[in-house]
């Protein structure tokens, strides 16, 4: 539907085009040298390399607001990216380890899990001061935001947990037990998804019914997502993803990466997943159209950019 | 002599496997080696036999589990090492290994090495690179021998020597 709209902008505007494509780009965290590669998904090129804190791992990208937020695992603080200018404006202390981020639906909050302290810390995205920080059950992991439910929804990796509080009340709706070691997780429409590192498998989880099936995948997945009715599947051990097909539930191929997939989102412009390979530090380019085409460009020292790092 | 170091920091290092820590590591180094890339393939891949190049390792021994194939090594320090293997690309030239068990600081060890050719018909390359965490998981301060530099310094000896020992073995007339 977007895309329509989209197309028909284009026809109309070539000003607009400029504007549309000069957003679409991809930050991916760099463990290896502590920055973040900005990359041009039309070109596929690395535009700059931005410095970042510590050992960054997780991004969300607000888009509204033009700022990409990196947290840094080792220096204990996020980095404030104007995507504007492409430099860090500003960098906030924890006093936490930061491993997930999202945001909600209006970019109001963006959401931090803390992996030491079992908290998930919240900021303000206007004065990018803390706000709240909500105790949590152990070792949150990932997190992501239901915007059909107004849900935050966290992986609990030590507890084989997934749970489920309100943005509004920020109440603990649901705890729900899942694989073992659940880590990427993420979320559409009424369901949750979770990729099970030591079980490697995959939960679904119905928030409706709280019913949950397990599908078994490659070895050690990392992170899922959900495009149209497919679920792709990182096998972080495995150097592929596995494709379900969400009318079947059943794994219809399995299409090869770089080394060591972890996080992967997806393109919505050029119609393409991008996976990150923190083995071979590149990133692996797949077309939606024919699950075929794939490419793989350098794109950063043990990249791995753990949450949604694309802005379209 | 250094290279052998990390065995006498894993005296006290743990047995028992717990959840790692967030930042994974690595170690990845490549070697250049005269001989044909037949010829380097063949000995990485025989899993049974790392003895034969790796020069911290003393001992082989192989058994089959169902449809998986693990070897036991006994290593310089008379200690042992269990890991299996994960699989043998004939395409890529790939072999992919995990530590299931050794008294090495770090753990979640898994492992690749991947051979390609080289410049010219005797000449292959190889790259090795090991993905693994430190022993320690909780909040810091994190115990001496069992940090993230720990736990790359043991792996990184391991690697380094391990290519430098096949490149020799390889390489000698």
């Amino acid at each position: 539907m977007y895309k329509f709209f989209f197309i028909a902008l284009i026809i109309t505007s070539g000003f607009f085009f400029f504007e549309i494509s000069a957003a679409n780009k991809a930050y991916i965290t760099n463990q290896g040298d502590d920055t973040v590669s900005l990359i041009n998904l039309d070109k596929l090129e690395i535009e700059k390399k931005i410095k970042v804190g510590q050992k960054p791992l997780g991004i969300t990208i607000l888009k509204k607001k033009s700022i990409a937020v990196v947290g840094n695992i080792e220096s204990q603080n996020l980095s404030i990216i104007d995507m504007k200018t492409n430099t860090v404006i500003r960098s906030i202390t924890l006093d936490a380890t930061p491993l997930g981020l999202t945001h909600n639906l209006d970019e109001s909050e963006i959401y931090v899990t803390d992996w030491f302290n079992n908290e998930v810390i919240i900021i303000s995205s206007s004065t990018l001061q803390i706000i709240e920080k909500i105790k949590v059950g152990q070792t949150p992991s990932g997190i992501v935001f239901n915007k059909k439910h107004s849900q935050i929804i966290i992986s609990n990796r030590d507890a084989d947990t997934i749970e489920i509080y309100s943005e509004k009340t920020r109440e603990l709706i649901k705890v729900l037990p899942v694989g073992k070691h659940p880590y990427g997780i993420s979320t559409y429409g009424d369901y949750i998804y979770t990729a099970n590192v030591y079980d490697d498998s995959i939960s679904i989880v119905d928030i409706n019914s709280w019913k949950k099936i397990d599908i078994f995948v490659g070895h050690h997945p990392y992170n899922i997502i959900q495009e149209d009715h497919y679920l792709f599947v990182t096998n972080s051990l495995d150097d592929n993803i596995s494709v379900i097909d969400l009318n079947t539930l059943k794994e219809e191929q399995k299409i090869a990466t770089g080394e060591t997939p972890e996080n992967l989102w997806v393109d919505q412009i050029n119609n393409k997943l991008i996976v990150t390979n923190w083995g071979s530090d590149s990133i692996t380019i797949i077309d939606l159209k024919n699950f075929k085409d794939t490419r793989e460009i350098k794109s950063g020292l043990q990249n791995r950019a753990f949450g949604d790092f694309i802005v379209n | 002599m250094k290279k052998f170091l990390f065995l006498l920091v894993t005296l006290l290092a743990s047995f028992q496997i717990y959840a790692h820590g967030p930042t994974p590591q690595k170690v990845q180094e490549t070697i250049t080696i005269n001989a044909s890339v037949e010829k380097v393939w063949a000995v990485v891949k025989d899993f049974c036999n790392i003895q034969k190049w790796h020069p911290a390792v003393e001992k082989t021994t192989c058994e089959k589990k169902g449809g998986d194939t693990f070897r036991t090594l006994v290593i310089s320090s008379g200690e042992t090492v269990y890991e299996k293997l994960r699989s043998v690309d004939e395409d890529l030239l790939k072999l992919k290994f995990e530590i299931m068990e050794s008294p090495n600081p770090f753990t979640d060890f898994n492992s690749y090495l991947i051979v390609t050719k080289g410049a010219n018909d005797n000449e292959a390359s190889v790259q090795w690179t090991a993905r693994f965490y430190r022993l320690y998981k909780l909040n810091p301060p994190i115990p001496e021998g069992q940090d993230d530099a720990t736990a790359k310094a043991a792996a990184q000896a391991i690697v380094d020597s391990g290519l430098a020992g096949l490149k020799k073995m390889l390489e000698a007339k």
